[in-house]
């Protein structure tokens, strides 16, 4: 169930990272490419293979993070193993649904994934941070004195 | 001393107040009573078998199908399993990770990890690990969550 929860989080996150990256795409097309903002839209088709994409994106991180006693040599080969994991998988969906069509769009695709992949890991070290200070605060109150 | 009982509805709202001049053996023993540190249970070592309060306890764990109670004064075993102490030992003791069950009240600090674990340094300034998946129990007994 854990891991069912997992899955579905990690999938709404990381859809919702893909569809910021492709709006940034389309603005920095639009903006200076010179092309008005109105041409910029997202068929069904697009939105679906998003969502589709961050379910598949989501199997890396259960296989590679998983919650355990990682040595840092560990860590540093499973981080690296997860984005070179979900790159190939952004970068196939990609060339499947036409994110990009000439190789221009997979620079810019391929920009914006790492840009979004190191954004969605200050979030989430953020959001650690900021649990970590409620906790402790919470354990000033209870805490024993010796 | 006048002593009040005022009932209520639910165990939300359920608190005990003690006005007094100062804190006297007494009332510190119906404190911990009140707090349910007076709870203890018997440990071993060495062939001697001692009788602990909870209140004394920093973490418990399980390794090889032994329990083992580590306190200021030491390590201890006993013959209690992991969930039958998580029973008995409610309130601030809870299960941390699949063979620990750790005092809140002797946590000094935790600070997450990059892989997604938090490390809690206790009183005594050895770390445990609380494992993700049970942050979210951590928040709840600590009235956070």
């Amino acid at each position: 169930m854990n891991k069912l929860k997992l899955w579905l989080e990690q999938t709404m996150m990381i859809s919702f990272a893909i569809l910021v990256g492709i709006i940034l795409e389309g603005l920095a097309y639009c903006l200076l490419g010179g092309a008005p903002l109105a041409s910029f839209s997202l068929t069904w088709l697009q939105l679906l293979s998003v969502v589709l994409t961050g379910a598949l994106c989501s199997i890396p991180t259960l296989i590679w993070l998983q919650d355990k006693e990682y040595t840092k040599k560990q860590f540093l080969v499973s981080i690296i193993l997860h984005c070179l994991g979900l790159y190939v998988i952004v970068s196939l969906f990609g060339l499947v649904f036409k994110w990009y069509t000439q190789i221009d769009g997979f620079v810019m695709m391929t920009i914006i994934f790492f840009m979004v992949y190191v954004f969605v890991w200050l979030v989430t070290l953020w959001f650690h941070k900021r649990e970590d200070n409620r906790i402790n605060e919470a354990l000033d109150e209870i805490r024993d004195e010796e | 001393m006048k002593v009040l009982f005022e009932k209520v509805d639910s165990k939300e709202e359920e608190q005990a107040v003690i006005k007094a001049v100062e804190v006297t053996d007494e009332i510190s023993g119906a404190i911990e009573l009140l707090e349910g540190d007076a709870k203890s249970f018997a440990v071993s070592k060495d062939g001697k078998v001692y009788i602990i309060k909870a209140s004394a306890v920093y973490y418990i764990e399980s390794v090889d199908k032994k329990t083992f109670v580590y306190t200021k004064a030491g390590c201890y075993d006993t013959k209690y399993r992991l969930y039958e102490l998580e029973v008995m030992l409610d309130g601030y003791f809870m299960r941390c990770s699949k063979s620990m069950i750790v005092n809140l009240k002797k946590v000094r600090n935790v600070k997450s990890q990059m892989s997604g674990r938090i490390d809690a340094t206790l009183l005594n300034d050895e770390t445990v690990v609380i494992s993700r998946g049970y942050v979210k129990e951590v928040k709840r007994r600590l009235g956070i969550g």
